[in-house]
């Protein structure tokens, strides 16, 4: 959706919701009694109620639906099955796959001309080893301290309602995403494999690029391009992190990044956690945040596009990064909670439950993970030099996202 | 986006507003919109906005093409004398390549 009818939109969806219980519309009403798509719990089958045996009566239908919303949400952490999870690898491993064959086939990514981004401004070439430590732990309490100030600043800008402006931010990064950085990587490319173009030619395909880009992820577009671009922006800027960042203190933000994550989500006064509970309250759908979404969510008539998460990040020494996080409590409503970051996003995967209309439920996940796991692959495959290295990541992420999202399912029980 | 789930009269909003776009220069939206919208327009059973969105899917796929053979052209051409326009040559130029041809 356009970024200023957000707010209408949500006024559309209230209603959307209210409609759909008026028995006028009783092929809808009919659709959250059918039957779950085949690889749901059996215990949830038992429970739903026969679909379409019993004819659609509204008061039926509606009595029957509150038992069912009930055991709906107690059965929530029983439904991220092996689906859920398996729909979201497939995104990341390509986002993974795009990144490593970067990295692999363009120099460019991996030559360190000693460039380094104003959020890590301490070098890595020091003298001793215990320099260069102290250095990159410096980097990263640098890094995360502007993360956690970029994310409060959102926090309260949404809390504040200025929706404009967040909008707006989203917009110039995600401008800067599709039109910057696919210019750089196009151009790097074609060095690499010495073809010669010309600045007409680069001109449309840039051009084309981005406008369709912004097309599909701001406003509507089919669902797979908009995936397709999602993954496509997260690899670019997981390629900038591992090109602008120095070694040491890519590991060591990483892994302070993940143990923040889990503090601004888990914490009753985290970031990330007053965002969530704010839109809860509000009753509102996210604004078009950077998240990824396997399937389309819909409300009754309407036309509602997934949140979509872009991170965002500009060039080196010139301005800020920012990238954004989305994580979604795992309730009835799916929400995302938006954080602005200025480092590799984090995000923790989550599956949500979509509204009562959706038939085809989904799974998001928040670019920002995607970013992380790229650029820990990237890194691996830039460092390593030897594909065993790289698929030891690769599968370890696996099954750390797997073991993660299982917990935090577990968790939220 | 699924499209399936919309009424008509927005699928036949939307694709008028991609045919339009596409005007700006953009036959990557054009052929986003003849993808997009072929199934709706050919394959569905009939409906009263459709004819209207077959117009529009099959400007599309025309302009589309149209594009295609002017970037094809201009490309060949560029590659196969860009060595010999000199200076010209270098202007237009993005990337050069190095080495001898």
């Amino acid at each position: 959706m356009s970024t200023s009818d957000s707010e209408e939109d949500s006024y559309n969806e209230r209603t959307a919701l209210v409609a759909s219980e008026i028995p006028s519309v009783p092929s809808y009403q009919q659709d959250p009694d059918q039957p779950q798509p085949a690889d749901m719990e059996p215990r949830r089958r038992t429970v739903a109620p026969e679909p379409a045996a019993e004819p659609p009566s509204l008061d039926r239908s509606a009595v029957e639906r509150e038992p069912v919303d009930l055991e709906e949400e107690e059965e929530l952490p029983l439904k991220y099955g092996a689906k859920h999870v398996i729909m979201l690898f497939v995104p990341v491993t390509l986002c993974m796959v795009v990144v490593v064959a970067t990295i692999k086939s363009v120099s460019f990514y991996t030559e360190k001309n000693g460039q380094q981004l104003i959020y890590t401004p301490f070098t890595e070439d020091t003298d001793t080893v215990g320099e260069r430590l102290l250095n990159s732990v410096l980097n990263t309490i640098i890094m995360i301290s502007v993360i956690v100030v970029m994310t409060i600043f959102l926090v309260v800008l949404y809390k504040y309602r200025c929706y404009k402006f967040i909008h707006g931010w989203l917009i110039l990064s995600s401008l800067m995403m599709l039109f910057w950085f696919s210019f750089m990587y196009l151009g790097e490319v074609f060095k690499t494999y010495n073809l010669a173009m010309d600045y007409p030619t680069v001109a449309m395909i840039i051009w084309n690029f981005g406008v369709v880009g912004m097309i599909c992820i701001h406003w509507k577009g089919p669902l797979q391009l908009q995936q397709a671009y999602l993954i496509a922006i997260s690899a670019l800027m997981a390629l900038v992190f591992i090109k602008y960042l120095p070694e040491w203190s890519a590991w060591v933000i990483l892994g302070a990044i993940s143990v923040y994550d889990l503090v601004a989500v888990l914490c009753p006064k985290g970031p990330l956690r007053m965002l969530v509970e704010t839109a809860q309250e509000r009753n509102e759908p996210i604004f078009p945040a950077l998240i990824y979404s396997s399937a389309m969510i819909w409300m009754v008539g309407m036309a509602n596009p997934a949140r979509h998460a872009e991170p965002t990040n500009q060039d080196t020494g010139s301005s800020d990064e920012e990238a954004h996080r989305s994580e979604g409590s795992a309730l009835a409503r799916d929400w995302v909670e938006p954080e602005t970051q200025v480092s590799s996003g984090m995000n923790r995967s989550y599956s949500t439950e979509d509204d009562l209309d959706e038939e085809d439920r989904g799974v998001k996940l928040g670019l920002g993970d995607f970013i992380f796991y790229s650029v820990l692959v990237g890194k691996a495959a830039a460092t390593g030099g030897d594909w065993n290295t790289t698929l030891a990541c690769f599968v370890a992420i696996l099954i750390v996202s797997v073991a993660v999202r299982k917990t935090k399912c577990w968790r939220r029980k | 986006m699924n499209l399936e789930r919309l009424p008509n009269e927005e699928k036949l909003t939307l694709c008028r507003k991609y045919y339009f776009g596409g005007f700006a220069f953009l036959p990557f939206l054009w052929l986003v919109n003849v993808v997009w919208f072929f199934k709706e327009a050919f394959v569905e059973p009939t409906y009263t906005e459709q004819l209207q969105i077959k117009t529009y899917v099959k400007r599309s796929g025309l302009g589309f093409l149209l594009w295609v053979a002017v970037l094809t052209t201009w490309i060949t051409i560029f590659q196969h004398f860009r060595a010999e326009w000199g200076e010209v040559g270098d202007y237009l130029s993005f990337t050069i390549p190095l080495g001898i041809p």
